[in-house]
This record gives C-alpha cells, sequence and structure tokens, in this order.
C-alpha cells in the first residue's frame, strides 16, 4: 500500500489513535472553545480543565479532515499547562510546522485558532462555561 | 493494490484479460503493430483490419454503423470535438447550446469556451433525483439553439437521463444532440437511431478496456459537419488527425464485444452487489442515497453520510479505493459541483462517498468494505460535536 503524500506520519498517527478525543470527565468545569461551522468543513469544539490559571487537562471533539483531527489531538497536549495569555496568543503557524501541514489547508488551521482564542475568551473570571 | 479493494470504478476499472490479450497481439514483433494507415502492404492492411473490426464491434454496441465511429483519446476530446467541432461548423446557423449543471467538465468547459467565442449556453438545473426533465430541455431550446448535451450516467451519482424523449425533441426541431456516454455505455443500453443521438461520446477505460482511446459516433444521414479540433495527416475522414494506436483501439473493441456479450449478466450481477452495500451502510442513521433510486447505472452508490467529513473517511479506510465529494479530498475550494446541483447543502456534499463497483467486484469485497466503511463512521461520529451534544462520551 504506497503512503499518502497529502499527509505527514504524525498527522496520520495522530487521525488515527485521535488522542484526547472525547470529553473531560463528567462534572469536571471546563472553559470551552468552539468554532468553524460544518457547512464550510471543519468545526472543532476544545475543553480544557484549569486550575491555579493553567490548564490541567484538554479535550477535543471536531468535525473536519484528518489535518483538522491531528490538530485538535496535538493541542489537547500541546496546551495542557498554558495560561489564558498563551491560549490568546496562540498562532496556528506552530501546529503547520509541527504537523507539517500542507499549505492548501492553512485555512482549516485558522479554524483551531479561532477555538483556541474563544477558549480564552471563557477563561474563568472572563466569561465561564461548562460541559 | 493488491491488499486495496478496489470500489472506484466510475473513476477507471481494470483491464478484462481478454482485452489484454487482444491488445499485446497488436504490439509484439510477430504482431499486428503496424502503422493502421500503411494499406501498401501486408503489415498495414492487417493492422487496419484490427482497427476496422474494433470500429465495427464499438458501432454494435450502441446501435450505430461502423462509417460513423471516429477514433479518439478519449471521452474527453470526443466531447470537445463533438460540442466545439459542431458549434463552429454551424455558427452562422445559430449560437445557442443547452447542457445541464451536473455535465463531466469535458462538456461544461467546452461550452465555456464557446462562451468566450460568443455563443450563450444554459445550463438546466436537474432536480433533486439528478434527473434532467425533458420538459426542460424543451422550455430551454431557442429558435437559434444549436445543439443540446446531457450525459448519459452521471459519473458522481449514476442517475441516468431520459435520452429518447430528448433526443425526439431534438430531433423535431432540428438540432443536435450530444450524449457523453463515458459511463454509460456498455452497462445500459443505448442506441443512437432510437435516442435520436446525433454525436455520442465513448471511451474504453471505464469499460474494462485500456485508458487512452475512445471514439466519437457521427451522425451520418444527414451527414453532420464538424470543425475538426487537430491538424496533421488527415486520419479519421480528416476529422482526426494522428496516427492510430491500433492495440488501443483493438482494446476498445473487444472490450465493447465483451460489454455487449456480458451487459445483462454483469449489470445484474453488479446490481445485486450494490443493493447489499446499501442496504448495509442505510442501517446506520444518517445515510442517505444521493440521486434517483429507480434510474441508475447498477454499478454506482453514491451516499451521503450525515456527521462525518467525507476526506477524513477516505483517510479513514486505506484499505478501500474510493472517492468523495469533501472539497479537501479533492483540494478544490468547493465541495461536489455535482451534488450541490442536486441542491444538496455544502454540509451533506462534504459528507459524500462514491462507492462504484465492477466486473470484478466480489461479494466478499463488499461485505469487507461495508464493515469496514460502518465501523469508521461510528468512530469518526463518536469523536465529533453531535456526540457531545447528545451526551456521548468516548
Amino acid at each position: 500500500m504506497s503512503g499518502d503524500p497529502r499527509y505527514s506520519e504524525e498527522v496520520l498517527r495522530r487521525f488515527r489513535e485521535a488522542s484526547g478525543a472525547g470529553d473531560l470527565p463528567a462534572g469536571c468545569a471546563a472553559v470551552l472553545g468552539r468554532a468553524g461551522d460544518r457547512e464550510q468543513g471543519a468545526e472543532v469544539l476544545l475543553a480544557f480543565a484549569v486550575s491555579d490559571g493553567r490548564v490541567t487537562e484538554a479535550r477535543f471533539r471536531a468535525f473536519g479532515c484528518p489535518h483538522v483531527m491531528a490538530v485538535a489531538s496535538w493541542l489537547t497536549e500541546r496546551l495542557k499547562g498554558a495560561r489564558r495569555a498563551d491560549l490568546e496568543n496562540w498562532d496556528w503557524r506552530e501546529a503547520a510546522a509541527v504537523l507539517d501541514i500542507p499549505a492548501a489547508k492553512f485555512g482549516r488551521l485558522l479554524t483551531l485558532q479561532d477555538a483556541v482564542r474563544a477558549a480564552a475568551r471563557n477563561w474563568p473570571g472572563e466569561q465561564r462555561s461548562t460541559v | 493494490m493488491s491488499n486495496v479493494i478496489y470500489l472506484d470504478n466510475a473513476a477507471t476499472t481494470a483491464v478484462d484479460p481478454r482485452v489484454m490479450e487482444t491488445m499485446l497481439e497488436c504490439l509484439s514483433a510477430t504482431g499486428d503493430y503496424a502503422n493502421p494507415s500503411a494499406t501498401n502492404h501486408a503489415p498495414g492492411r492487417r493492422a487496419r483490419a484490427r482497427v476496422e473490426q474494433a470500429r465495427t464491434e464499438v458501432a454494435a454496441l450502441v446501435g450505430a454503423a461502423p462509417e460513423q465511429v471516429v477514433w479518439t483519446s478519449g471521452a474527453t476530446e470526443a466531447d470537445n470535438l463533438a460540442i466545439l467541432g459542431a458549434a463552429r461548423f454551424n455558427r452562422t446557423r445559430g449560437r445557442h447550446l443547452v447542457t445541464s449543471r451536473m455535465e463531466h467538465p469535458a462538456v461544461l468547459d467546452a461550452c465555456r469556451q464557446l462562451e468566450r467565442e460568443g455563443f450563450e449556453v444554459t445550463y438546466l438545473k436537474p432536480g433533486p433525483g439528478g434527473i434532467v426533465e425533458p420538459s426542460q430541455v424543451e422550455q430551454a431550446l431557442r429558435r437559434d439553439t444549436l445543439l443540446v448535451s446531457l450525459m448519459h450516467v452521471n459519473n458522481e451519482i449514476g442517475v441516468a437521463q431520459d435520452l429518447g424523449a430528448v433526443g425526439r425533441l431534438c430531433g423535431e426541431r432540428g438540432v443536435l444532440f450530444h450524449v457523453d456516454a463515458a459511463q454509460g455505455a456498455g452497462k445500459l443500453a443505448i442506441d443512437v437511431v432510437r435516442d435520436g443521438i446525433d454525436l455520442l461520446s465513448l471511451t474504453a477505460h471505464k469499460l474494462h478496456g485500456p485508458k487512452g482511446v475512445g471514439a466519437l459516433c457521427i451522425r451520418r444521414e444527414p451527414r453532420l459537419g464538424l470543425v475538426p479540433l487537430q491538424f496533421g495527416g488527415g486520419q479519421e475522414r480528416g476529422l482526426r488527425s494522428g496516427t492510430l494506436p491500433t492495440h488501443q483501439v483493438a482494446g476498445m473493441g473487444a472490450a465493447y464485444r465483451i460489454a455487449a456479450d456480458e451487459m445483462a449478466s454483469d449489470a445484474e450481477r453488479i446490481r445485486g452487489l450494490r443493493e447489499l452495500l446499501w442496504n448495509s451502510l442505510r442501517a446506520l442513521p444518517g445515510v442517505e442515497l444521493n440521486g434517483d433510486p429507480e434510474r441508475r447505472v447498477a454499478g454506482i452508490l453514491s451516499v451521503s453520510i450525515d456527521g462525518v467529513e467525507g476526506e477524513s473517511l477516505l483517510c479513514a479506510l486505506p484499505d478501500l479505493a474510493v472517492s468523495s465529494g469533501s472539497a479537501c479530498a479533492s483540494m478544490t475550494a468547493e465541495p461536489s459541483y455535482v451534488l450541490r446541483a442536486l441542491g444538496r447543502s455544502d454540509r451533506l456534499a462534504q459528507s459524500s462517498l462514491r462507492l462504484s463497483l465492477g466486473r470484478f467486484s466480489t461479494r466478499a469485497e463488499i461485505e469487507t468494505a461495508a464493515a469496514r466503511i460502518r465501523h469508521e463512521v461510528l468512530r469518526l461520529r463518536a469523536i465529533g460535536l453531535e456526540a457531545s451534544v447528545a451526551g456521548g462520551r468516548l
């Protein structure tokens, strides 16, 4: 079976394993960041457990192409320990470089950046959401 | 390829071993490899006989006379020769063409070229089932309409048009009728005389023949004029210059002869496999059939699977060779224009999957494919936002 040049190994691994997919434990207060629109081909929900001003746990749900799923999975690890300011300033280009995302998919990564920044706006003390 | 279940026969098919055998007879040093135009010597005459036999075989499948068949490099060239050639030849008679929004790009892009040359084109919107009603064609016809172009079977959804009714309309009004039968020939009955078709585009590789060869079947009585697209040695009565590829042409002839012999039995078996696949997939909630459920070719099943993005589904199924209407999968800016022409939302168009079966598809392959698709759909839906909304947890 020939490899598909559209996807890096890391994108394929994360897409198949989908680590970080799902919800935070039931009853756990969460900061949510949601962005995108299924009509446009990508929709992402990020859920962060926050303690002492830092992300302690993260989960994602997503509808989209393998690149969107893979970056969402990666974000659940990348943003552990992040502060609100880190979420506010997170830039999609980091994921593009780390996961070797093709230029044709850069627009999709903006949806993920929007979800991260939406979570920053919902940060405790700003505006709180719960699952 | 051996580990992959091939369900992309609408894109292209495996060459039938019997076709390969015929082609090989035209390639080797002891075979009929000579230039079929070199009829001054025996090898050339043998090659010419191969070409003419193939012409007879192709013509027979579509109810035409052999002299109506002009060889091309495929259906794309045949579409271009038919549409551009007929419009340019008849430009003093009229400047209007009619086609539909769900035609193959070979037709749509040829029409757009004619628009740049000053012609007007009416693009009919099919109904939700993908059918272009003859009454729509009738209403679109004008006094200056030169040509109507409709595909026999749509390549994405497999729906078949009522060619005979449109052919009669065109014939009564002296309007040329072109049909792109790349997907339908050899799978559903088509007859240029019965269906009133003036120009018929054909290809070999959708019918277990080789890639790189096709034909345009052109009405002879009354004679129909075309401006050629290419010039050179004057082959094919000056309509398509270039040395004929004897092995390709002979392969197309063999593929069409086999299809004529086996069309009914192939269609019945493939339809049964398609229904097996559809019944397995439709058991999942949120799975919809694209296109009219009755008026369709046996081998194409197009489904929209709500809650799953098409490219992700393809990526999750590396053991299946299928295609998607997703914009991401095709790296284009828009989801499938065919599904959108049917009125499908972008959301459902993004979530579409085309599974196309062929002569070599087996029941075991279909059962495996159905199980794999069901498994991955459920897995991807469990990751989606709606699972969360519904209270689902991984």
